[in-house]
């Protein structure tokens, strides 16, 4: 009886091979796409959870509320923070600051110098709170003596190469002598936190001139780890009411985030947290899936239809209708095992393309078992689904039915239904992500108020200003070199910021807004070739230019100014006045809109040499090494492109936008397929009426208008819904952007005329299969 | 063996009623072959499925070996039909999927039969049948005679004691069609109660009695000399 059974499902197989195939193939896609994008889920979701105890531990942030109804959240806390609340509650078990060794160092061991800028400089509490192993050395405390340095295998091995670094001794910036006290594991790639070395936060004293002791200033991470089972909704009121203590009138609020959440909730409000692509990409996986389920039921339900007489058959010579349910479930769920395997063998083959593809490092491991179960459980109830149409329905059929060939009711209806759904659904994917590209390229391409291209920064690791005054007046004399700036940080990452603004006609507090900060020297505005609407820039003609101001236009809105130029404005305790302003210009993501901005003079805090060259790139560019290399023989010179730094801002975007219309391809593919299963269906269930026609002499034209007239009304229907569908969903989505297009009708009309078109070829491909039929062969096989 | 009382069967579409089937009385012993004859639509079909089991009357009884079927469930008329009942239809009605053996075999595949046993069964109806040599063939390759004897062979595999043909003859050419024939009167010699449904005078004159309908009623029932 297996073997009957087995024997009838592989023949009808072959006899439908480009059928089954379709049905197969479209399945296992759709399996394969929903398993990649759920590995990937699995690993996004997945991020730092391999410290021990985890959920211990949180993430101290503030929340700086604004007069203008802003809240800005950073991760930036109070110096004093991390030990001060240790102190005062029991349910804190540990605390560290955190911060990056801002810019490079230069790490010289055995007369070798190298610059690098990945160190974490924070307390020992770290090693308690972040389980990151420690391979050799100090484990308990690797900071137990002061000048201890904890290097990465990978930074170890650069340093030391052989040799056991234990012990030996690193020089920092030629000026801080460091002993290596432990070699810890590289960060693996889920890490939120990455690194290439860890200094004490003593360090951090050494480096620059701070107060440590000052509640005011915000600079540091803040991660705490509480004792098992303390509610961290408790322990954040009690925070709460902590920090009102320390800062008077402090518009202030601190708050817990657990850990876990860091990498998928950035609560920096400048940024989209990743959450929203696993969002979207879950959905993204739900959708392609459910297409490729009613695909297989589609092709699968249409398929059994034509065994309609197969079964009637069956029931007169005896069989039962609980054989005959047990034979179509037996056969279909045996196609969405043989589509599960060819998924899960396709997986492995992708992963690594698909790894390129999200720059993640993934697997199909014992983390994803529980997809593959679930995935593996819809595949199932899809088969268990399609194969309960024939044999639930068709066995139903009296035997008499068939074989008179009187009532086929046939499941036309649902079939539509499916196919009209599966339909809207990649339409709207379709729609969507052509509105996602050309938000991007918008993005990409829109002016951001200067010229990006043909500059150049120069990251200073020390010495700003030791060496700058005679770079500049070297590097000015290159031809090519058209204008020379410094500046505490590049527009493409403004992250000072300040509320302790004030100005003429302000209301005290009730107007607390937050100015982003920026110290610029001369020449800025030029170098950027920003536009200065009334004034001028900082210039050395106009002597020292301390204590004067340039403004945006943002900020010249929000204080009210109407003679801006000459107006007062104080900062902290620098009292000055306005002497430009500039056209807004964007110095982060697009994203986020254009904030009020100050930039003043203060070449105590530059960092960045930010030069304007000429077209002509490679050679200018080794003149400025040869003046480098004279000027300050002892750093190693290394530049960017101001124009790449803007390009990242989009590479999440880019790359997920990129993944986002693979998929959507991939979801159409199968539509396509589906309707070519359906088409090719209806004409063949049509053959033999046309056979007929043609033996009686019509012409196939009324037969391919008929076909294509109901075939078009369904797809337009789909069309419409994924219209309206889209549209909501992509204002949704665009609403998160400051600068975003209008979503125009083209898009739309495309999609409409792409699906017809499809609709069409398809139609027309079928109906000249048939004509090229001779009528004998099709009337022989009814 | 079958026994009908007042038998009515009446099709209802949205529009039209047609009564197929009215107030028919038929009995039918053991091992006669009886042919049912009449004009096009006058319920021929019809009644042969309600003997078959195929279909159920609206009305009336309908005594099978002495059991009242007329209000089996299917499962009982399934049971019933795979043991005393083999069809053989004007359309064949061939799996396309499987081998000429394997259609044969089929009906063995519902009784239990042991593979040795069903091997042994279906080679012998189908050298019977003359069409031993096709047995790994499928239906399309095979003319519409041969398919013919294929449903022969398939109907009488399990043995059973009725064999109902719907215009067994009617796909079929002269030649075809006696050879056919022959294997019927053949069967009906060896003791199994044949009815027949057939537009052709010669056919209906292998049998013993023909029933003529007429509107769905039966008109007349002449008993032919036995050979
Ligand atoms: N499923 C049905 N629905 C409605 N009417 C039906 C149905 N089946 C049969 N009929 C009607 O019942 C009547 C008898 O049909 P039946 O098939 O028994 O005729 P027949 O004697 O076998 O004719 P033929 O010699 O042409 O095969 C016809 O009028 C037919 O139209
Ligand atoms: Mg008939």
């Amino acid at each position: 009886m297996l073997r009957i059974l087995l024997n009838t499902v592989l023949r009808s197989l072959y006899r439908q091979k480009a059928y089954s195939l379709m049905n197969i193939l479209g399945l296992a896609t759709g399996v394969t796409c929903t398993l990649l994008i759920l590995i990937w889920v699995e690993y996004e979701t997945g991020f730092d959870k391999f410290h021990e105890d985890i959920d211990q531990v949180y993430s101290v942030y503030e929340s700086q509320n604004y007069a203008d109804g802003d809240v800005f959240s950073v991760y930036s806390t109070p110096a004093p923070l991390a030990e001060s609340i240790k102190r005062t509650f029991p349910e804190i078990k540990y605390s560290t600051r955190m911060v990056t060794t801002w810019g490079q160092l230069i790490l010289s061991a055995d007369g070798k110098s190298f610059v690098e800028d990945g160190g974490k400089i924070v307390d020992a509490d770290f090693f308690q709170i972040f389980t990151f192993p420690i391979v050799e050395g100090e484990k308990e405390n690797p900071f137990k003596e002061e000048n201890s340095i904890v290097l990465t295998e990978k930074l170890a091995q650069k340093l030391f190469g052989e040799l056991d670094p234990i012990g030996r001794k690193i020089e920092i910036n030629s000026k801080f002598d460091y002993v290596v006290s432990a070699v810890i594991q590289n960060p693996p790639a889920n890490s939120s936190i990455t690194f290439d070395f860890i200094l004490p936060f003593q360090f951090f004293g050494k480096l620059w001139a701070y107060d440590l002791n000052d509640w005011e200033a915000n600079t540091f991470h803040t991660f705490i780890k509480v004792e098992e089972g303390v509610d961290s909704d408790d322990l954040a009121a009690q925070l709460q009411t902590y920090i009102k203590d320390r800062i008077k009138n402090s518009n202030v609020d601190l708050d817990l985030q657990a850990f876990v959440k860091y990498h998928l909730y950035a609560i920096n409000t400048n940024k989209v947290g990743s959450i929203w692509y696993v969002r979207v990409f879950l959905l993204v996986a739900v959708l392609i899936l459910l297409i490729a389920c009613f695909n297989y039921m589609n092709l699968a339900t249409a398929r059994s239809e034509r065994r309609a007489k197969e079964v009637a058959v069956r029931k007169v010579v005896g069989a039962q209708r609980k054989g005959l349910i047990g034979l179509f479930l037996g056969e279909s769920i045996f196609f969405t095992l043989i589509s599960l395997g060819i998924a899960v063998v396709l997986v492995e083959l992708l992963l690594p393309v698909f790894s390129d593809l999200t720059d993640r490092d993934l697997s199909l491991g014992i983390n994803n078992i529980k997809f593959l179960f679930s995935v593996s459980g819809i595949v199932l109830l899809t088969g268990i689904v399609s194969g309960s149409y024939p044999a639930l329905f068709l066995s139903s059929f009296l035997p008499i039915h068939v074989i008179k060939g009187v009532s086929r009711k046939d499941s036309a209806l649902l079939r539509k239904v499916l196919v009209v759904i599966q339909f809207s659904m990649s339409i709207s994917l379709f729609i969507c992500s052509g509105i996602i590209y050309q938000q991007l390229k918008f993005l990409r391409e829109s002016d951001v108020g200067y010229n990006k291209n043909d500059l150049i920064y120069i990251e200073m690791a020390d010495d700003f200003n030791s060496i700058y005054p005679k770079l500049k007046n070297e590097l000015i004399k290159i031809q090519g070199v058209y204008w020379v700036t410094a500046a505490n940080q590049m527009p493409v990452n403004f992250t000072n910021s300040t509320w302790d603004v004030d100005w003429p006609g302000k209301i005290k507090d009730s107007e607390d807004i937050l100015f982003q900060l920026s110290f610029v020297d001369y020449d800025f505005i030029e170098t950027f070739e920003m536009n200065v609407i009334q004034g001028r820039g900082f210039s050395k003609l106009h002597g020292g230019d301390s204590l004067k101001f340039i403004i945006n236009e943002s900020a010249a809105e929000k204080m009210n100014m109407v003679h801006t130029i000459g107006e007062p404005l104080q900062i902290w305790d620098y009292s000055g006045e306005v002497i430009g302003i500039v056209k807004d210009f964007n110095f982060n993501s697009l994203q986020v809109g254009v904030e009020p901005l100050i930039m003043m003079r203060n070449p105590a805090a530059f960092k960045y040499i930010g030069i304007r060259i000429g077209e002509d790139v490679e050679p200018i560019l080794n003149k400025i090494r040869t003046v480098w290399d004279s000027t300050v023989p002892d750093i190693p010179f290394t530049y960017r492109f101001l124009e790449e730094d803007f390009k990242y801002f989009y590479t999440a975007e880019s790359r997920m936008s990129k993944i986002f219309i693979s998929f959507t391809i991939i979801a159409f593919i199968i539509s396509c397929l589906g309707l070519f299963g359906l088409v090719s269906f209806v004409t063949e269930r049509k053959s033999r009426e046309m056979a007929l026609r043609k033996v009686f002499g019509a012409n196939m034209d009324t037969v391919f208008q008929l076909l294509l007239k109901e075939f078009f009304k369904w797809v337009m229907l789909s069309n419409f819904i994924a219209w309206v569908l889209s549209f909501f969903v992509m204002e949704w989505w665009l609403k998160g952007f400051a600068y975003r297009i209008d979503i125009g009708i083209g898009i739309f009309i495309l999609s409409g005329f792409v699906s017809l078109l499809i609709t069409f070829l398809t139609v027309y491909q079928q109906i000249w299969k048939l004509a090229l039929k001779t009528p004998v062969r099709v009337l022989k096989y009814e | 063996m079958i026994n009908t009382k007042n038998l009515i069967k009446v099709f209802r579409t949205d529009e039209v009623e047609t009564t197929a089937l009215n107030n028919v009385n038929l009995e039918i012993n053991k091992g006669e072959f009886v042919a049912i004859m009449g004009p096009s639509g006058c319920g021929k079909s019809t009644l042969l499925n309600i003997i078959g089991l195929l279909d159920n009357p609206s009305e009336g009884e309908l005594h099978f070996n002495g059991y009242q079927v007329e209000n089996y469930t299917e499962r009982q008329r399934t049971n019933l039909r795979k043991e005393n009942i083999g069809f053989v239809f004007q359309s064949f009605n061939l799996i396309d999927e499987l081998t000429v053996f394997e259609n044969v075999e089929l009906p063995l595949l519902y009784m239990k039969v042991s593979g040795a046993e069903r091997k042994r069964r279906v080679n012998e109806a189908l050298e019977r049948m003359n069409i031993a040599h096709r047995a790994k063939h499928f239906p399309q390759q095979l003319s519409g005679g041969q398919q013919q004897r294929v449903a022969i062979a398939r109907a009488v595999i399990s043995n059973p004691k009725l064999i109902l043909a719907d215009e067994p003859t009617g796909n079929l050419d002269s030649a075809n069609g006696e050879e056919v024939m022959n294997l019927l009167t053949q069967l009906n010699e060896e003791g199994t109660t044949i009815i027949m449904v057939t537009h052709s005078p010669s056919d209906a004159d292998r049998s013993h009695r023909i029933i003529q309908l007429f509107d769905g009623h039966i008109v007349t029932e002449n008993m032919r000399q036995k050979l």
